[in-house]
């Protein structure tokens, strides 16, 4: 008989190995209901991208429209600052369904086309030659701390008009905002703390951009609130997701593209032969193989029998799994191989449909420089520990570092 | 394309989804209208290549955060807007 299937998401081994757990649930039971969380986990492909093309039936308001309470569960008397950390993540616009959310995104949208994203590679270039020198003269890094937190953080800022100066304070309360996805009862604390500097930081930022608008993101944003789509209060908690989503992931495409390659010397040894080429597949490929987000939610508008007869519940949260869907058999021939050269891949690593990562272009875009910039410069890279720890989180995939050397 | 202009005389387009790349954005849709649709995957097709202004074309082509649309002149062949972002 089948041993029963664990509820608890934050246990050592589904943190440090998502990919057993979620790939067992798409086996055996695709459209999963956890009762720990009272949550529905969607796990397979295909079903992951109808739901995702079908945002009438999923909606992305969850945090406002979500009648339970917050799960995993927190202190009940931090129940206030739940309202108050949903009222703020809820204005971000990806929290928003249609026809809000189009008219929110093209305020922003065409900032980040490809076209656009490609201006910014010649500084994308020079800041990781600035890190690799640095780690250079050191003879060992950290990829997380040395490489793949400055490189995005360093950009989303220069876009967003921060100054340089102000780099490790937004860098801490990103962390701080980022236990939105962990287990923590009283996690509330920590975002509400960070929510709040990050207002204070930003309302007279937005006030300067209004008065006297710039070409930077922030203005882009900001004129938002000039022809009426965004409150005041939407630019400001915008601004923290454009910050916060500007980084956090591509911290972890770096981070675990770098380890998918150190673990597999015959695709490092590949790359290398020619990285300006292969440096869009491989990134393409490290998206899919070990994906820097694992999971997003949706909360159903209305009841929705899913393929194989379920019926998701009207106001039901729902978690669909970037993770096992990128590895997908029916989808993806031989997907627990990591192939630099695999073509097609259409792998869901920045989800799909209407709410398509609207950063997808500069994720790409850093992720390649780096890869490329470490192919060029390293014969071989190896790990400094035996031990990769990952952050206890339900929604980032992040190791909590990455000591490497080189020969 | 000026000469054309000047003669007030739209080319003919030839408008391509790739549907290795397309993700259903939907942003083309916005970007011209008259010229994107939806299919039944919910992924762009193209419902009328001379249904909206060549520059609404192209700003829905370079909008598309896939690359997944090519604008070519029909007649000639020239090739009016490609990206490959990845």
């Amino acid at each position: 008989m089948a041993t029963a299937i664990n509820y608890d998401l934050f246990t050592h081994d589904v943190v440090q190995d998502p990919y057993t757990y979620f790939g067992r649930l798409r086996e055996e039971d695709p459209v999963h209901f956890n009762e720990l969380y009272e949550m529905w986990f969607i796990t397979r492909y295909d079903d992951l991208v109808w739901l995702t093309r079908h945002p009438e039936l999923f909606s992305n308001a969850v945090l406002k429209t979500d009648p339970k309470p917050p799960a995993p569960a927190i202190e009940e008397s931090d129940l206030g600052l739940y309202e108050f950390v949903r009222d703020f993540f809820g204005s971000f616009f990806i929290q928003y369904d249609r026809p809000e959310h189009v008219d929110m995104r093209k305020v922003v949208h065409h900032y980040f086309n490809p076209k656009a994203m490609e201006s910014w590679r010649p500084l994308v270039v020079d800041v990781i030659h600035g890190l690799l020198d640095e780690a250079e003269e050191k003879g060992s890094m950290d990829v997380m701390h040395d490489l793949a937190v400055p490189v995005p953080l360093l950009v989303i800022a220069q876009m967003l008009g921060m100054p340089n100066r102000d780099r490790p304070f937004l860098r801490q309360l990103s962390e701080q905002l980022l236990f939105i996805g962990r287990g923590e009862r009283d996690r509330m604390k920590p975002i509400t703390e960070a929510i709040q500097e990050l207002q204070e930081y930003l309302g007279p930022l937005v006030v300067e951009r209004l008065d006297n608008p710039g070409d930077d993101l922030l203005s882009v944003l900001a004129h938002g609130e000039k022809t009426g789509v965004y409150t005041r209060d939407q630019v400001v908690a915008n601004a923290v997701l454009l910050l916060l989503a500007g980084h956090e992931t591509t911290i972890n495409l770096i981070c675990n593209g770098t380890l998918s390659f150190i673990r597999h010397p015959d695709q490092w040894n590949l790359f290398k032969q020619d990285p300006v080429k292969l440096m869009k597949p491989a990134t393409e490929e490290c998206l899919r193989y070990d994906s820097p987000v694992k999971t997003i939610t949706r909360i159903a508008s209305e009841d929705v029998e899913m393929r194989g007869g379920k019926v998701l519940g009207k106001e039901e949260r729902i978690r669909w799994v970037i993770s096992s869907a990128n590895r997908d058999p029916e989808k993806f021939p031989e997907p627990e191989k990591f192939e630099i050269n695999r073509y097609p891949n259409l792998h869901v690593a920045f989800g799909s449909g209407i709410h398509h990562c609207l950063g997808a272009t500069l994720a790409r875009l850093e992720g390649q420089e780096a890869f490329r910039a470490l192919a060029e410069r390293f014969d071989s890279l190896h790990l400094a520990t035996d031990n990769i720890e990952y952050q206890p989180s339900i929604t980032f995939r992040s190791v909590k570092s990455l000591p490497v050397t080189w020969n | 394309m000026d000469y054309d202009k000047e003669r007030g005389m739209a080319r003919n387009l030839k408008i391509t989804v790739d549907y290795n790349r397309c993700v259903g954005n939907a942003m083309c849709e916005q970007y011209a209208p008259n010229t994107f649709g939806l299919n039944d995957e919910r992924q762009s097709y193209v419902k009328d290549p001379a249904g909206d202004p060549e520059e609404m074309v192209i700003e829905a082509a370079t909008n598309c955060p896939v690359s997944a649309i090519k604008v070519e002149d029909a007649d000639t062949g020239e090739v009016l807007f490609v990206e490959e972002n990845f």
